[in-house]
This record gives C-alpha cells, sequence and structure tokens, in this order.
C-alpha cells in the first residue's frame, strides 16, 4: 500500500477566520500531515522549514495572513522576504521548491484550506519521496558515519 | 609591498601619537612566511612588526566586535573589510564616531593554497612586487604571477576600494567587473537538481564542525550560534550528513545581505570546503530583488531587517 | 628482523589483506590526505611530504559515534555494541602513532576502560611510515619523539628508493610480515643512517626543560590575553590534534539516540555552565587551557608531554598562531616579568 506522503503545515494562527476551519486543522487533519501552530508567518524561522525537511517532510505548507491584514501589522512582510528567499536558496543547492507552498488565506477564503492541502498532497505525492538534503535517519551501530 | 607598509606605519604611528586612536588592528609579520598575523597595536615600539603584504588573509573587521563601544579603534580596511565595518555600524556593533579607517585599495588577497601548490609547504621566504611574487623554496627562488594565485572570492571582486575610509593609502583602483560574480552563479544554476544536489553535499560532508568558517567571518558576531543550543536543539550535533548540511545553509542564509563576499570564510575552512557560491548566490539575489549591497554605505538597512508595503504585489494567492 | 616490502607490489598487499582486514590508508580527497579504507580503485597518497590533514586518531575516537539508542515510550534503551572487526592502517606517521599511546593513558587505564576504544585498539596492528624529509612545521624531536619513533607501532616502515623496510616492532607485527623477503644488511644499514639523517634534520623549536615551571608561573598573567587576542576561537587546533580527545555526550532527542561528538576547549559552550556562568570566559582562558593542558597537565598525570609535534594546528590555524612560537614567547616573557619585578 502507497503511503500517504508527509506534510507539514505550519499555520499563523490567525489566518483561518472561519472556526469550523481552525477545528478541522486542529483536530481532523489526517495523520499524514503535522500541524505547527504560530503566532505569525513571520515567526517562521528558515530553521523551522529546514527542520522540517530534515525531519522527513516531502511537503511544506505555510499558511498565513494577506499583506496589511496581518495581526501585528508587517509579520507577514518579513516572513515573505525571508521565506522567498529561503526557497530561492533551497533551490540553488537543489532541493525541489514546489514541494513548499504558500497559502495566503483572506475572510472570505472558508473551506479553502482543506481543498489546499488535498490538492498539495496529490502534487507532492506525484512528485513522490523527498530525496535532497539528507533526513535525521539513524547512523549505523558504530558510529560508522557515512 | 614595502612602501605601502612604510607609509602604513607612518600612518599608524601618528594616529597613536596624537591619540586619535586607542588600538590600532592591522597585521604583523609572524615566523612563517605565508601567514602574517592580525595584530593589535596600542604603542609605538610594536609598530616595528607591521605587516602588510597579500597573504593578509582574515578580514579585520571581525575583532571590531570584540571591544566596548568606547574604545576609539583604528582599523585598516580593504574593499570587503571597509564593507563589512559599515554592516557593522549599521547593525550598531560599534559607533562610527569611534572608528578610524585606514583605508588601502586592494589588489586582491593571495590564496596560501594556491602557493602551496605551485611550490610546496615549506615556503622559507616571500616578497612581492606588483605582478610579480617571489617565494622562496628549498632554498631556491620561485618567481609566480600574481593573478594565478588570487584566492577565488577576490577574482570576482567588484568593489577594491575602501568605501567610507578616513584615509585611503595609494591610488583607487577601478572597479572589478560584477558580471563574474553572476557568470559564476548562472554556471551553477545551469546545472541539472541532482548535480547542484551532489555539489552541496560533497562539501557539506566533508565538514568537521570547527566553525573557524563561523569565527572568522566579521558578521557571526552572535554570542550563541544557532548550533549552541541545547534546548531546543535546532539542528544535529554530529557530523552526520543531516548535521552539516544544516550548518552549511543555515550559516550562509544568516548572511544573507550582510555578507560582503571577502571569503575569509573560505580561507579558514581546515577541510577546503567551497562556501562562497552559496553566499554568493544570496547577495546576487539581494541585489538583483532589493538593489542592495551590503557596506556600500553606514545606514541602510538590510533587506530582511526592513520591509515595504511595495512587496504586498509579490504575494502570490 | 627487518623485511622488505616492494613500492609496486603495495596496491597488491594491501588488496590481499583486505580480504581479512579491514585496512585504511591515506587517500587524496580534494588537496589533502586522509585516511580511508581501502579499495581498489583508492588513490594512495603515502609519499605526501605532509601528513594526513584529519587526524587517525578519528579511527579509535571516531568525531560522532552512537553509544545509545533508547525509546522513551517503551523506557528500555540498547546500547550499541561496536562490532570487533580486524583492521589494518597502513602509513600511519610516527607522531600519530605516539599520540595513540598517549591516549591509551585516558581511554585504557587501571580506572577506567572505555570499551568503544579499547575494543578497537585491540583488533587493529598499526603500520607506520618513518617521515625521511620532515616538513618545517613539524617539531617531534622538540617534544621528545621523533620521525621514526616507535611508539605504539607493530612496524615500522622506512622508505629506501623503491622499497619499504620494514622493522617490526611487536608480534602482531610479525605475523603480517612473517611470508615477506627479508633485506639485507646493506639495506638495514642505509634505513639505519636515513632514520640519524631524518632526526638531525629537526632542530629544536622551543626549551622543555623549565617549560611546565615556567607556564605554571605565567598562569595568571597577561601572557594568555596577549597570545590570544588574535585568536578566532575555532576549533581547528584541536580537532586536528592527535592527542585532543575531549567529547560531549549529547543526546540527539529527534532520533531517540545518544551520541558523543569530539569537543573542543576552545569554544565558549565547552565550559558554559547551566547557570550562565562560563569560567572561561574569555578566549584568553581557553588558550590557556589548551596550552596548559598540553605542556602542565599532562606532565601532573603521566610525566609526559601531551603532544606529538606533528604540526597540524601550526600548518592550519587560520591567524597563523604557532604554538611554537607562543611557548618561546612564554620563556621570553617570564624572564621580561622576572627583570622587570
Amino acid at each position: 500500500m502507497e503511503t500517504r506522503p508527509k506534510i507539514a503545515l505550519f499555520q499563523c494562527k490567525w489566518c483561518l477566520y472561519s472556526q469550523p476551519d481552525q477545528n478541522w486543522v486542529d483536530n481532523d487533519l489526517p495523520s499524514s500531515m503535522y500541524l505547527v501552530k504560530l503566532p505569525c508567518t513571520g515567526r517562521i524561522n528558515p530553521l523551522y522549514i529546514l527542520n522540517a525537511a530534515q525531519g522527513g517532510a516531502d511537503g511544506i505548507v505555510i499558511s498565513g495572513c494577506l499583506p496589511e491584514k496581518c495581526h501585528y501589522k508587517e509579520g507577514n512582510l518579513s516572513a515573505l522576504r525571508q521565506h522567498e528567499e529561503f526557497l530561492n536558496f533551497l533551490d540553488y543547492i537543489g532541493y525541489e521548491r514546489s514541494r513548499v507552498r504558500f497559502v495566503w488565506l483572506d475572510l472570505q477564503d472558508r473551506g479553502r484550506i482543506q481543498k489546499e492541502l488535498a490538492d498539495f498532497e496529490a502534487e507532492i505525492a506525484k512528485l513522490g519521496k523527498a530525496k535532497v538534503l539528507a533526513t535525521r535517519t539513524n547512523v549505523s551501530p558504530g558510529g560508522q558515519y557515512a | 609591498m614595502p612602501e605601502l607598509t612604510t607609509e602604513l606605519r607612518k600612518n599608524i604611528e601618528q594616529l597613536l601619537t596624537d591619540q586619535v586612536v586607542d588600538v590600532v588592528i592591522a597585521f604583523k609579520k609572524a615566523d612563517a612566511p605565508l601567514r602574517p598575523q592580525p595584530a593589535f597595536f596600542r604603542n609605538l615600539e610594536e609598530l616595528e612588526d607591521l605587516e602588510y603584504n597579500g597573504l593578509c588573509q582574515n578580514n579585520l573587521a571581525n575583532y571590531l566586535t570584540r571591544y566596548p563601544h568606547d574604545t576609539k579603534i583604528g582599523i585598516v580596511v580593504r574593499g570587503c573589510e571597509s564593507r563589512s565595518v559599515n554592516a557593522l555600524i549599521v547593525e550598531k556593533q560599534h559607533p562610527r564616531e569611534n572608528l578610524y579607517m585606514i583605508g588601502i585599495p586592494c589588489q586582491g588577497i593571495l590564496d596560501i593554497r594556491k602557493i602551496i601548490k605551485k611550490t610546496g609547504e615549506d615556503v622559507t621566504g616571500y616578497s612581492e612586487d606588483g605582478d610579480q611574487v617571489s617565494v622562496v623554496y628549498e632554498g631556491k627562488e620561485v618567481n609566480l604571477q600574481r593573478s594565478d594565485l588570487l584566492h577565488d572570492s577576490c577574482l570576482r571582486c567588484a568593489h577594491p576600494n575602501p568605501v567610507n575610509a578616513d584615509v585611503l593609502l595609494g591610488e583607487p583602483l577601478p572597479d572589478g567587473d560584477p558580471t563574474i560574480v553572476r557568470l559564476a552563479i548562472e554556471e551553477f544554476e545551469a546545472l541539472d537538481r541532482d548535480e547542484r544536489y551532489a555539489w552541496f553535499q560533497k562539501e557539506a560532508e566533508r565538514c568537521i564542525r570547527c566553525y573557524a568558517c563561523r569565527e572568522a567571518c566579521p558578521m557571526c558576531y552572535c554570542t550563541e550560534c544557532f548550533v549552541d543550543h541545547a534546548t531546543p536543539r535546532w539542528t544535529e550535533s554530529d557530523i552526520s550528513q543531516a548535521g552539516t548540511q544544516a550548518w552549511h545553509i543555515i550559516r550562509a542564509f544568516h548572511q544573507a545581505g550582510r555578507c560582503t563576499s571577502c571569503g575569509a570564510c573560505e580561507r579558514a575552512c581546515p577541510m577546503d570546503i567551497k562556501m562562497t557560491y552559496l553566499t554568493d548566490k544570496l547577495n546576487n539575489d539581494m541585489l538583483e530583488v532589493y538593489q542592495f549591497e551590503t557596506g556600500m554605505d553606514d545606514n541602510t538597512q538590510p533587506p530582511f531587517a526592513s520591509f515595504n508595503l511595495d512587496d504586498k504585489n509579490r504575494f502570490v494567492i | 628482523m627487518m623485511y622488505i616490502l616492494e613500492k609496486k607490489n603495495v596496491d597488491q598487499t594491501l588488496s590481499e589483506w583486505s580480504a581479512k582486514y579491514e585496512v585504511y590508508t591515506p587517500q587524496k580527497v580534494e588537496a589533502y590526505s586522509q585516511f580511508l579504507p581501502f579499495t581498489e580503485s583508492s588513490e594512495l597518497a603515502l609519499n605526501e611530504p605532509l601528513n594526513t590533514r584529519y587526524p587517525p586518531k578519528s579511527l579509535f575516537l571516531p568525531q560522532s559515534e552512537v553509544m545509545l539508542k533508547y525509546n522513551k515510550r517503551l523506557n528500555k534503551f540498547d546500547e550499541i555494541k561496536i562490532l570487533p572487526e580486524k583492521r589494518i592502517i597502513f602509513g600511519i606517521r610516527p607522531c600519530d602513532a605516539s599520540a595513540i599511546t598517549l591516549l591509551d593513558t585516558v581511554f585504557d587505564t587501571d580506572e577506567y576502560q572505555d570499551p568503544y576504544w579499547t575494543e578497537r585498539r585491540e583488533n587493529t596492528i598499526l603500520v607506520g611510515l618513518g617521515c625521511s624529509e620532515p616538513p618545517s612545521t613539524c617539531f617531534c624531536t622538540t617534544v621528545g619523539y621523533g620521525p621514526f619513533n616507535q611508539d605504539g607501532l607493530d612496524a615500522l616502515m622506512t622508505e629506501l628508493d623503491d622499497v619499504y623496510v620494514v622493522e617490526i616492532l611487536s608480534d602482531k607485527g610479525q605475523k603480517l610480515f612473517s611470508n615477506f623477503p627479508a633485506s639485507s644488511k646493506d639495506q638495514e644499514q642505509s634505513v639505519l643512517n636515513i632514520q640519524l639523517k631524518a632526526k638531525d634534520l629537526m632542530e629544536p623549536a622551543f626549551e622543555t626543560e623549565n617549560l611546565k615551571q615556567t607556564l605554571d608561573q605565567l598562569f595568571e598573567s597577561d601572557y594568555w590575553s596577549e597570545i590570544a587576542e588574535s585568536c578566532l576561537g575555532c576549533g581547528i587546533c584541536t580537532f586536528l590534534c592527535p592527542t585532543c580527545f575531549c567529547f560531549d555526550i549529547v543526546d540527539e532527542v529527534q532520533r531517540n539516540e545518544r551520541i558523543r561528538n569530539w569537543d573542543t576547549c576552545m569554544f565558549r559552550i565547552y565550559s558554559q555552565e547551566a547557570s550562565g556562568h562560563n569560567p572561561r570566559p574569555t578566549r584568553a582562558e581557553r588558550t590557556r587551557q589548551r596550552l596548559m593542558h598540553k605542556y602542565s597537565y599532562w606532565l601532573d598525570h603521566i610525566d609526559k608531554i601531551g603532544c606529538t609535534g606533528c604540526g597540524r594546528c601550526v600548518r592550519h590555524c587560520p591567524v597563523g598562531l604557532d604554538i611554537r612560537a607562543m611557548l618561546r614567547a612564554a620563556s621570553n616573557f617570564e624572564r621580561e616579568v622576572v627583570n622587570v619585578g
């Protein structure tokens, strides 16, 4: 049986405007998806993205608020600058950029997060397991580091 | 460059006598002719040991952050160093009024490894004159072309002249060609994904995590580096691939908009790991996207420390 | 007893050995050499003028090593036992071999035995290669060793034209080389000459006689902040050092393993306490620790200098700090202080 690709979801806690959506993300996320809830996309250190990739995530979703709608005024603006460049950089050393998706949500985007995640999962399933970037897998006994 | 050294010595002598500065950061002769050392001059007697030549391979701006803000520091700067100093001023690491920059238009730093490759380890003498470098190896003089020995990052250098220096020793040099670095990046980008990753992997896996790259870098002045954190632990602490790759990725990324491409990291590395291809890419992106070059003045914030509502057009919905 | 190993037969001999042993030899990596397992495609770097850059202590004390695997939920753990595997380290330089005997006094004492270390030591044969032309950055004779020192080796090779003349130094070595042709009297004489000549080539780099007393007296002095002013605080000197053995045991919680990594006294976090206090707050104290450990504290423990003069720290320091010059400066510094006082 094909296992579902592992997906890490970094979610700004303000970006889902509807309570049912938030409840779904909090409680009903499929077991192959991992939720990291943050106060703002501006709180996402590029290290988190790298950690997710090295922890074995095949795809990463970052969901946040639109520009000028940030709860903290400008968190998402600084996030955009950093994450865009970080992905450019990861792409430069061989990591597929398409494994990371930004989802910027607005007030009327009720139910969109489910659709985006399903769509992204299908896309990642097509790409297959991530091969680029070494994962934190165990090292062989005796500490023989390859 | 004996004339330049003499001029430099005269200059520093004046600064110390007039008590314009408390300490001057420069280079001094060491026992091994190929390795001049960073030195800290506080009184005139020590100045005899002063040395300046193409082998002075460290970025002296690195030592700036070790001093309290009220220390008046004189510092010998070349193009890249002056820009590192400017970037440190922007980041409020030392006030500009307590700094005195003695600028030297830089003809490029020589790569010791390239010299050793051409002769052998036991070089016992060194002198340079214009384009010619001569080293003494096993009692014999070997003449070499300076241009063959330049460090890779100096071959790509676009700004050899110090920016914002208080005094400039020697004639300013013509600016370098900025397309060279872009071509190098484009060449790397033209490789396919697997090749790029294979290259990155090959370089990163030789890392022994001695953090010489970090310590040699003027912009790596955090008192606690992300790899030193025990809780939470951000990366693997060992030399596994995951650990070394994370180190190389994040170290380079923390330099985005702050690196001046001086190449001190690469010259310090004991395992000959290439690193500038990472930071050059980031610098180039900063230039293309934000029209920002590090350290060209001492008040513009780097792109990641500032943001602009105009960015909103780039949100893809 | 001495035997002959012809240079043209080295590859074949190594591949014969690799049927029974894991054979490590210095091999070319980029511009330097490093000990790696021998395979048919290996590019040997036996006659490099310089020693391997990465020290062979890593073959006994790997830079990172898994010690335990644990499962927090089941509340149990598995100790990692290393598989005893017969090994030959071929072409190790005498300084590195004597460094390993120094490390024996740390990892294999009457009180404590490190199972990883002892297991590997027992199963390893060290075939050394002496240095006929020691480079100027080496100073083994100064610290009481030599370019043909025999400590820790099972056999020592001397390069002679197109052969290696092998001196047997232990039973293990005897077993390994017993099938090889014996050397002639002439060859043995030339080997002796080469060895003496190599030793004469090396001049004493600093005084060792009263070095310990000198350093002990300087403990509180300004000398340390003077020499450490340009120190970057990286780990090159200690990681490349064949006698540095500090390690740090870390739990990698994300992969449920307890591992042991090399550590170095040159890092700030080495002596950082949980409270935030650091007894060695600046690079001066850390440099003091490195020098004093090698040239004073080792003498307290085993009455030997903890440095074998391989010169790696001299060659690879990014700011050109030379341990020999530092120690010379120590002797001079003391004299100055005494004269002024």
